[in-house]
């Protein structure tokens, strides 16, 4: 706790230095927004410092020994921990509160969309909360999975005893809370009210809450980028002999994935908003009105917010596929047909953007081109759906929590897949594009395909990360709540799109009340789930009956060692003879433990015992 | 161990056919107004229509698991190990190409270029946004801020700018939807079809859809589609330069 007192302190120092410095050299007001960038960047190094991110590098290029951080007890996670299993709690916990704090602002415009005319919230406030609520939730949706499962599982299931680059790995999550303190900031300085895309030229324009969003972002791409590299350079150099590439864990492949796409292309969000800053601040006019170039900020956004959908997505495509074998019993079907599926999402999805853009007024023999690539996406995502459905095929499902959250996840992820083509065909894009069709259909794809995914990760994991179990029958019950309320949410959306009603407002015609407020009620009741969820895991972490190693008598590494694991994962060196999904293949082994010493192996199999 | 076959194709044709049946009686689009409509909407229940086997295929698959592949109590034993299948893969694969490229096609390229048309008009009105209003101006140079008045049957073309930040002028009820960028005109072409206005259906508006800021909620204007001849009286009332 002491190093998360010292950081605060540092940071507010460090920012009110920054501004005090601008103000004397330059004079002008302290809420200037230049006298805030300068607050801003003081104020990450005085946190960093404080938290002790830099006297861990600094210790290292010094040739000093490194301070190590403690092995057990609860405040290590209020530490710079460069122990990859502390960091994903901290991710993990640090992104469900980000994901309850965005709930209450969902909650808040359904409160005011209940009814037409003017609730609780006046125009320009909803439009701040829609900003604010989308940005954060984006936010969870890119990084929740990677940083909290990416960084507890990928090590262990790829038989590593960390992450390539621990100290890099805990720099790029203390990034992540001044990133929410800004952005939660925010409203302080006018919060902003351009949407989590903040087009130009209004984001040039509105208040100066939108510096601190900018601020942020960049800050948070950063920590994206650096996350991205780790767990591309774990999974290339630190793979346990024997995991051939074909025998990669498919979490770990679709963690691959997503983090290669993060790499290549975060880069271009923070250029976005850099240039967006420097016409507020430095006298630009990238995006002014009188320049013609009105359309380049939506060309750099969307060449990374695009692939950003599949960036949150898919993740969690690795962890339905990871689990669905476990409680099918089945080999992952077409393992390779799956991997293939997720790389050349990667390929396609950076050639795509323009499908956002059909009716921006872009060249007109661009819209041919972007729809093709568009709809050539269903092909390699339907080769997952195969994947996921050829498992389960006569399996023995074991319907436990993550399996009933998978069946969500496919219900709600088809859904969204299939609208998806609605908005990628132009002609009904022309109608569709910025209503509540498009709400409807972003919250099934990214809702449905990150956040459930989330979910079902969060079950399947659960008594690898606390050795206890969660409480079996409240899981249920939370599954079929979400699955069901989230539909009845969202489902009427579509109709309120396609009958007229556009989006991004807090007020909208009569004709449209009906279906707005069964989805305003329904949205509240999904709310209360969170309840049910938040209650079951924080007693079970500490009441909860312990659930020894393998629960699910899976077959991955991280499940062949306590729970939870040791501080280096594994007291032997594993190698890996097998495949790791070859459930109910007579006598397959997947690894085998060679013990210090001892020349015997020690053997496992992934039948029941 | 074949058995599931049959079942889930039954399941299978069973929820097509009731998709198809619903997908055909019913509509959740609104009323047409305009040309444009007609094309988009129809390029809206095709894609329905193709929708459906494809969203009733996993939904089979997934009631019939449901039901029959789940695993009762303590006899918990593996599945068949059953690791994929070329023949599986393949087909798949063909099939999705084959709907991409037959998607890709019609609706696509067919209902792209049915949806612009010919760049020909009878009459140009331009339509200038800016926080939070629209203003249209007429051929005859007449201008108006509370209302859009359209003749029935006439191939207009809207030309598009903004002053300040991006809108879009979005008339539900045509379907038509087109951004408003600042340092820049940009273009569509409507064909109303029926006269009315917003009493009749409140589509017929303008309906800003970009989001421009805090008025953004409210930045509509009323459509009436009126006779060609009563559109000519209504503009030439108007007078020049208003
Ligand atoms: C309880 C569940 C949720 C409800 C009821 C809800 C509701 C809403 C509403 C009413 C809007 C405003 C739509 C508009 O006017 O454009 C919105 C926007 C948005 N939501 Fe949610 N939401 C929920 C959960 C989520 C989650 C979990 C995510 C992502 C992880 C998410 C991502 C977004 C995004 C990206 C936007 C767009 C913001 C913008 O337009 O800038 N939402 N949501
Ligand atoms: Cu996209
Ligand atoms: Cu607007």
């Amino acid at each position: 706790m002491k190093y998360i007192f010292r950081a605060s302190v540092l940071a507010f120092v460090g920012y009110v230095a920054g501004i005090w410095l601008t103000v004397t050299i330059r004079g002008g007001s302290p809420t200037d927004e230049v006298a805030v960038i300068f607050g801003f960047i003081l104020g990450l190094i005085g946190w960093l410092s404080g938290i002790g991110g830099l006297e861990a590098f600094g210790r290292q290029w010094m040739g000093k020994k490194p301070k190590t951080s403690p092995e057990k007890g609860w405040t290590r996670y209020f530490e710079f921990s460069i122990d990859h299993k502390v960091i994903g709690i901290q991710y993990g916990v640090t992104f469900i509160t980000v994901l309850l704090i965005g709930g209450i602002g969902a909650m808040l415009m359904r409160i005011e969309l209940a009814s037409a005319g003017q609730g609780i919230l006046d125009l320009d406030d909803f439009n701040k909360v829609v900003s604010m609520h989308g940005i954060l939730m984006v936010a969870v949706a890119v990084a929740g999975i990677l940083g909290a499962f990416g960084n507890y599982i990928i090590p262990i299931q790829v038989g590593a005893s960390d992450m390539a680059f621990p100290r890099l790995n805990a720099l790029a999550f203390w990034l992540v809370p001044p990133v929410a303190i800004a952005l939660l900031g925010a409203p302080f300085l006018g919060a902003f009210n351009a949407g989590w895309t903040s087009y130009a030229p209004l984001s040039v324009t509105n208040e100066s809450g939108q510096i601190l969003f900018n601020l942020a972002i960049i800050t948070f791409g950063l920590s994206s980028i650096l996350g991205g590299i780790n767990v591309l350079v774990t999974i290339i150099t630190m793979r346990a002999p024997g995991m051939t590439w074909g025998r990669l864990p498919i979490f770990s492949w679709a963690c691959f994935a997503a983090s290669l796409l993060s790499f290549c292309v975060t880069q271009f969000f923070a250029a976005s908003l850099i240039l967006v800053t420097m016409d507020r601040v430095a006298g630009t006019s990238f995006f002014g009105p009188d320049v013609g170039t009105g359309l380049l900020f939506e060309h750099i956004f969307w060449f990374y917010s695009h692939p950003a959908v599949y960036i949150m997505v898919l993740p969690g495509f690795g962890v339905i596929l990871e689990l669905v074998p476990t409680f099918a019993r089945k080999p992952l079907f077409a393992y390779k047909a799956a991997v293939v599926g997720m790389l050349s999402i990667v390929g396609l999805s950076v050639v795509v953007w323009a499908h956002h853009m059909f009716t921006s007024g872009m060249a007109d023999f661009l819209h041919g081109p972007f729809m093709i690539l568009t709809e050539a996406i269903s092909v390699p995502t339907g080769l997952v759906f195969l994947s996921m459905i050829g498992t389960l095929w006569m399996g023995r499902l074991w319907f436990r929590t993550p399996l009933l959250l998978a069946f969500g996840w496919l219900f709600n992820f088809l859904i969204g897949g299939i609208t998806g083509i609605f908005l990628a065909d132009v002609a009904t894009d022309i109608h569709l594009h910025d209503t509540y069709y498009v709400v409807a259909h972003f919250h099934y794809t990214i809702v449905g395909g990150s956040i459930f995914g989330l979910l079902a990760a969060l079950f399947y994991w659960f008594p690898k990360f606390t050795g206890r179990m969660y409480n079996e029958r409240l899981g249920q019950i939370f599954a079929v709540w979400v699955t069901v309320m989230f539909n009845f949410t969202f489902i009427p959306l579509f109709w309120v799109g396609i009958n007229g009603m556009n989006r991004r407002i807090g007020d909208y015609p009569e004709a449209f009340q009906g279906a707005n407020r069964f989805a305003s009620i329904s949205a509240l009741i999904l709310g209360a789930s969170f309840l049910l969820l938040i209650g079951n895991l924080l007693y079970s972490a500490i009441k909860g009956p312990k659930a020894g190693p393998n629960p699910w008598n899976s077959r991955t590494l991280e499940w062949q060692v306590s729970s939870p694991p040791p501080q280096h994962n594994f007291t032997s060196q594993p190698r890996i003879v097998g495949h790791p999904y070859d459930y109910g293949v007579e006598g397959s082994l997947y690894a085998v433990f060679d013990e210090a010493g001892a020349g015997e192996s020690a053997e496992l199999e992934g039948s029941p015992a | 161990m074949k058995k599931s076959w049959i079942p889930v194709f039954l399941l299978w044709l069973l929820f097509t056919v009731l998709g198809l049946l619903l997908v055909m009686n019913t509509t959740v689009l609104p009323a047409q107004y305009s040309e444009e409509a007609e094309v988009i909407d129809e390029a809206y229940e095709l894609l329905e229509a193709l929708a459906v086997p494809v969203m009733a295929l996993i939904f089979a698959i997934m009631v019939w698991g449901a039901i029959s592949w789940r695993s009762r109590g303590a006899d918990r034993e593996d599945g068949p190990p059953q690791r994929g299948s070329r023949l599986i893969v393949g087909l798949w694969l063909v099939v999705t190409i084959s709907l991409a490229i037959g998607i890709v096609i019609n609706p696509g390229f067919v209902g792209l270029a049915a949806v612009r048309g010919e760049p020909v008009s009878d009459y140009v009105v331009e339509i200038e946004a800016a926080q939070f209003f629209w203003q249209v101006t007429y051929p005859n140079g007449a201008t108006a801020l509370d209302e859009l008045v359209v003749p029935v049957e006439k191939r207009v073309r809207y030309d598009v700018h903004s002053t300040d930040v991006l809108h879009s002028f979005w008339i539900p009820a045509f379907r038509t939807k087109i951004d408003a960028v600042p340092g820049l005109t940009t273009r569509v072409y409507i064909t109303a079809t029926h006269t009315g206005g917003i009493d009749d259906d409140v589509n017929l508006r303008i309906q800003c859809a970009e989001l421009c800021g805090a008025g953004h909620a409210q930045m509509s204007l009323p459509v009436r589609v009126v006779d060609d001849a009563e559109w000519l009286d209504y503009i030439d009332g108007l007078g020049t330069g208003g």
